[in-house]
């Protein structure tokens, strides 16, 4: 450690650091716009002018001078004011007075430092320079003339995002960033450019001229349209949700959000069912909740529990598939899955179907093999992890799987399961410390989704992967609600039929909780459909009662990363029309058909929970374990066809998305031929 | 002496006396207040009196949806909603003031940057609902409209003092 | 017709009705001028205009003012009594009214010629204090009811000396009858002789009204409008008639008792009918009194109203009382008792 004296508070930091870091350990606020700490050190906006005794008698840009054991940091002195104001007014030159109409207003760091370290006017008084606008997509609106060249986008794009387009062209007062060639940013993660950008520059087109933040209530939530269990903030004014930005965790995702998280807002509002139907005569006509818990209360007199089931849908939160099975249970039914894709698990132990490593453990993995997944598209931000792994150095990335740009350099070993029993796979684990195995879980829902596990699973015991301090077997989860449905048993008990058995008519009632994303169309004619859930999507569409449920940002949800992390989502606003949240749904035609369930209130079903699995008692806290059982699960014959990718198009694979105007702008934008095949 | 002259003229209501004759002189006094409805008082070019929300002598309205004007009102008055226009620029679809919330202080005025919302010479709105007093955008642009002749000229009485 | 009127019992009744409704249509009709002087009063001497714009010089704005009254919400408090609460307003109205039964304002012309008159109309306006009362306790309300005791502790004590001035008057007349007490004047008005006692008496009345500078019931600037604060509409406006009638009724005591009735001043001869005119004028010049000390007083503390009633006008009119009964009988000037 150095010891550094800010101000007169002596701080210990670790060496290499820099001089900004050290004062922000000493608690002194440092202004800065190109420094960012987790992007590489640019020192350009000189905005974090600090003096250093016995140095040079001129300010220092802290953020690109490290420190020295005894140096000795003011950040007060009139030196330091004089030139952070001379810095200021050079960059307000030619930054424009348009605040009023900039949606950085009220959130700008360029705005809050003039008030905090400007002067009060300009000498300035020749004309300002304007810059053209760059067309970025869909997603990232452009005003260059705002730009003050702190280049964070351009390090963000390159480092974090791992796409090197962003750059700037020219020199001085020509000096421009953007795209080098007009074209879509092609990431996932172009959103947080928006996030990044110091100034209002970059700002969110399908958020433009909405809201000013002043006006937003701020609620803490987890994303749900993949996996990873982003934490994010949902900002809302009165009924409606207007953007989603992340928040801050440096286990889950740092402080990124992918694009389809931030961006689907806008299909919260529509396609949403906000009261219930029952289908009458083959037509669905709008109900009350006594006429379409009447439907279902008549439908299910007489009906033996082997012909009832369940199928959970991939965004449901554990509290209202908790509630669906134990009122399947109530009803005699074992008849349930929460596995839309038909993919095969273990779940006997927890470790054969989650993220065991955990994404911050990525980092200090040295090799690793994915095996039949697309993390770039499946979760951009454990993508994102691997990428900074990679910029660190010194691992090896394997690819068993279709072949794909991942952002950083791989192996790319083969395309078919056989490939697992490469001599090299095999020698590359074994060599490494800590090598980790990323299995996607499309892979599981392959013909020999079981025997895949157990294949890998193998090689994992076979290398370094299952020691005592370190786990490197993982599960990449595509759905948010599925770690949840396996830790809650959502799947056939004794006797009972999977998804494959309820359909064709292998049920007579079926109740989907939010379920789109298998083939409806198998579902057995004579099958009696309820449909829970907030968008009239797929499922809706076959059902004979549609019951509104709410949306993620509309309840209070318990929901499990791919890492078996649990996390709890907070209503934000209220349902819309009719929709209630859903185990309070589930709860109601308990009641109605006289089966009541044991819980009245949010606690009382997070007290089942808790009882059902402990793990949903250890929210937000996911110790990490080593792999300690090496048995193998129950496997079979590998087959040999080609992996797959398991998302043909990243912008739609949810209702929620699906029914958002900027998810299917970036389809047309990214994937014109799948933008048309869709209509 | 001072004892007797105190009793005397507490006895015979001196005081009492030369006030009510103070009175009686006030009452022929030529009177000192306007005739209201038919006389009115000169108003100050900082008069704070009924919204408006004015153009651009190009007929462009002014707002530019910033808000500020919103975040400002210490009554919560004022609802603006914006969306992009079709020339991509930056105006309000929704500009309501609540008139029986208003409190005429005038920092909506101040707030804006482009002065287009504006306290205007006014006062007589009366109305005989609640209603017609919850001015949308089309009522503000349409007092913008008819006054503005008086507020452009309030403006620049005012602006040496700013 | 005529003789059916003054003979047959029904008759009577009929003719006593018109009598009353030939006094109180009028008398309302004072009273609604008599808010519309007060106001223009007030204004001038205060440099205002007053009302100016409802007809004429803003001579209809008594109706105006009714016609409002009439249309507005009647509203009772949640709180309160409904019964009482309606009943202490029409209480007050009722009692101003009945007092006007023995005014006689011209030689003989009362409704009823009672020997006791004096009595009778102490009686009656010490009843007044049972609306206010009410009023402030059914409306279940902390001004309202502060409004009530203060109107009650002021209402008895100002009549003790009230009551001391008038039996200095029945001194020199020997009469309870207000129509002996007017022509016992004819020689000399007693405000003359009785001069301090007129001034207390004057002061007594203002303090009997609730009028400025001892309206501390209503008090608006500590407890809000006193006891009819949860007043409004017709409920209200009675209490308003009630206090202005008592105010006329005040004058005309003043002027029955002191100022010589409907007799002409200074013994000018004038025929029998002009006796109303004078008595009218009268009473104007004492209301106009009402409303000049109005505009020229603060108000009194409560301290000191008690002050003023016990320690200064309750003895002095005790000792004047002594004095008149002393010179009355030492000079012999004693009448005759009737």
């Amino acid at each position: 450690m150095v010891k550094v004296t800010v101000d007169g508070i002596d701080v210990d930091v670790p060496p290499r650091s820099n001089v900004l870091q050290a004062c922000e350990a000493a608690g002194k606020e440092i202004p800065r716009f190109c420094y960012h700490e987790r992007l590489s050190v640019a020192g350009n906006c000189r905005m974090c002018l600090v003096e250093i005794e016995k140095a040079p008698p001129k300010p220092f840009a802290s953020c690109a001078y490290p420190v020295n054991e005894g140096m000795v940091v003011h950040t007060d002195t009139p030196m330091v004011k004089k030139a952070r104001r001379g810095v200021m007014e050079f960059l307000l030159i030619n930054h424009p007075l348009d605040c009023p109409i900039c949606d950085q207003g009220g959130e700008c760091d360029l705005q809050d430092q003039a008030m905090g370290y400007g002067g009060d006017s300009s000498r300035y008084d020749e004309s300002k320079r304007a810059v053209k606008d760059k067309d970025l997509g869909p997603l990232v609106k452009t005003v260059m003339t705002r730009c003050i060249h702190c280049t964070r986008c351009i390090r963000f794009s390159t480092e974090i995002a791992g796409v090197s387009e962003m750059g700037a062209t020219a020199r001085g007062e020509g000096m421009e960033v953007g795209t080098y060639v007009q074209k879509a940013l092609s990431s996932e993660l172009s959103g947080n450019l928006i996030d990044i950008c110091p100034v209002g520059a970059l700002t969110s087109k399908p958020y433009a001229f909405v809201a000013r933040p002043w006006e937003l209530k701020k609620t803490d939530s987890v994303d749900v349209l993949d996996a990873v269990g982003t934490n994010i903030r949902v900002d809302s004014r009165g009924p409606e949700v207007l953007r989603i930005l992340p928040r801050l965790n440096e286990d889950v995702n740092e402080e990124w959000l992918a694009d389809k998280g931030r961006f689907s807002v806008d299909g919260l509002k529509r396609r949403r069912l906000d009261s219930c139907w029952v289908k009458r005569d083959g037509k669905l006509v709008k109900a009350t909740w006594e006429e379409a818990f009447t439907a279902i209360d008549g439908k299910l007199k007489g009906l033996a529990g082997d012909r009832i089931g369940a199928i959970a849908g991939d965004l449901a939160d554990a509290e209202s598939m908790l509630a669906l099975k134990d009122l399947m249970g109530a009803l005699g039914s074992s008849n349930l899955d929460c596995r839309q894709d038909g993919a095969v698990y273990d779940a006997s132990r927890r470790e054969f179907y989650t993220f065991n490593t955990s994404i911050a453990g990525i980092e200090e993995a040295d090799a690793i093999l994915i095996v039949g997944s697309n993390p770039r598209i499946e979760a951009p931000l454990i993508n994102a992890r691997i990428r900074k792994r990679f910029l660190a150095g010194g691992v090896r990335i394997g690819l068993i799987g279709a072949a794909a740009d991942l952002t950083y350099p791989v192996e790319h070993i083969g395309t078919t399961p056989a490939a697992l029993s490469d001599p090299a796979v095999a020698e590359v684990l074994k060599a490494a410390k800590k090598p980790m195995l990323i299995l996607g879980a499309g892979a599981l829902a392959r013909a020999d989704g079981a025997a895949l596990l157990a294949e890998c699973w193998k090689l994992a015991a076979a290398s370094s992967m299952l020691t005592t301090d370190w786990h490197g077997f993982n599960v990449l989860q595509l759905a948010a609600s599925r770690v949840a449905g396996l830790d809650l048993g959502f799947l056939p008990g004794k006797g009972g039929k999977g998804l494959a058995g309820m359909l064709g008519g292998g049920v007579d009632l079926l109740w989907l909780l939010g379920a789109d994303e298998f083939d409806t169309a198998k579902i057995g004619a004579s099958t009696f459909v309820v449909y829970q859930g907030h968008h009239g999507d797929k499922g809706a569409a076959r059902a004979d009662v549609i019951l509104p449920g709410a949306a993620y940002t509309e309840k209070n949800g318990t929901y499990v990363n791919t890492e078996g992390r649990a996390q709890r989502g907070q209503l934000a606003i209220y349902p819309p029309g009719d929709a209630r949240e859903d185990w309070k749904i589930l709860r109601a035609v308990s009641g109605w058909i006289g089966k009541h369930l044991p819980y009245d209130d949010l606690a009382g079903v997070r007290a089942r929970l808790e009882a059902v699995n402990p793990v949903f008692a250890r929210v937000d806290i996911l110790p990490r374990f080593g792999g300690n059982e090496t048995a193998a699960p129950q496997g079979g014959a590998l087959g040999d066809a080609a992996f797959v990718p398991a998302i043909a198009n990243y912008y739609q694979t949810d209702p929620v998305s699906r029914a958002s105007p900027t998810m299917a702008e970036c389809t047309a934008a990214h994937a014109p031929a799948l933008a048309a095949a869709a209509e | 002496m001072t004892f007797l002259d105190r009793t005397a003229r507490s006895f015979l209501l001196s005081e009492l006396l030369s006030g009510m004759s103070l009175t009686f002189r006030y009452m022929f006094r030529p009177k000192v207040t306007l005739n209201y409805p038919y006389e009115k008082g000169p108003i100050s070019p900082r008069f704070k009196g009924e919204h408006a929300l004015r153009r651009y002598p190009n007929g462009e309205e002014r707002c530019i949806a910033c808000k500020l004007c919103e975040a400002v009102c210490p009554a919560q008055a004022i609802t603006i909603e914006a969306e992009p226009r079709d020339d991509g620029s930056r105006r309000t679809t929704r500009y309501d003031i609540d008139m029986t919330k208003c409190i005429y202080c005038g920092l909506c005025e101040e707030a804006c940057p482009v002065d287009a919302i504006v306290e205007g010479p006014n006062f007589e709105f009366a109305t005989e609902t609640r209603e017609e007093l919850l001015y949308d955008k089309d009522k503000l642009l349409a007092n913008g409209d008819r006054w503005e002749p008086e507020l452009a000229r309030r403006l620049e009485l005012d602006a040496p003092y700013r | 017709m005529i003789d059916f009127l003054f003979n047959t019992t029904l008759g009577f009744f009929i003719l006593t009705l018109l009598k009353a409704f030939a006094l109180l249509v009028p008398l309302l009709m004072c009273v609604a001028y008599l808010t519309y002087a007060e106001r223009k009063v007030l204004g001038a001497m205060q440099m205002r205009k007053g009302p100016n714009v409802v007809g004429p010089f803003g001579l209809f704005q008594p109706f105006a003012d009714a016609i409002k009254m009439l249309m507005k919400e009647t509203i009772i408090p949640s709180g309160a009594n409904p019964v009482l609460f309606l009943l202490a307003p029409m209480l007050t109205f009722g009692l101003a009214m009945i007092a006007w039964a023995v005014i006689p304002v011209n030689d003989g012309w009362a409704i009823a010629d009672i020997n006791v008159g004096v009595l009778y109309l102490f009686a009656i306006s010490s009843l007044g204090v049972y609306g206010v009362i009410i009023s402030g306790w059914a409306s279940n309300s902390k001004y309202p009811f502060l409004g009530a005791l203060r109107s009650a502790a002021q209402m008895v004590s100002y009549e003790v000396s009230m009551g001391f001035v008038m039996v200095c008057v029945l001194l020199c007349v020997g009469s309870l009858n207000l129509n002996k007490i007017v022509m016992a004047q004819q020689t000399i008005w007693f405000c003359i002789p009785l001069f301090p006692m007129f001034v207390i008496f004057f002061i007594s009345t203002l303090a009997e009204t609730n009028r400025a500078p001892f309206d501390i019931p209503e008090g608006e600037s500590e407890i809000v409008a006193g006891f009819f604060l949860e007043y409004s509409a017709m409920a209200f406006a009675l209490f308003f008639l009630g206090e202005y009638a008592n105010m006329i009724l005040m004058a005309s005591m003043t002027t029955i008792l002191f100022l010589g009735g409907w007799l002409p001043p200074f013994g000018i001869p004038t025929p029998s009918w002009m006796g109303p005119i004078w008595f009218i004028l009268k009473d104007c010049v004492v209301l106009f009194f009402f409303l000049w000390t109005r505009a020229t007083f603060p108000r009194y503390r409560y301290d000191q109203l008690m002050r003023l009633g016990w320690k200064v006008f309750l003895p002095f009119s005790l000792f004047y009382l002594v004095l008149v009964a002393g010179v009355l009988l030492a000079f012999g000037w004693l009448p005759h008792a009737a």
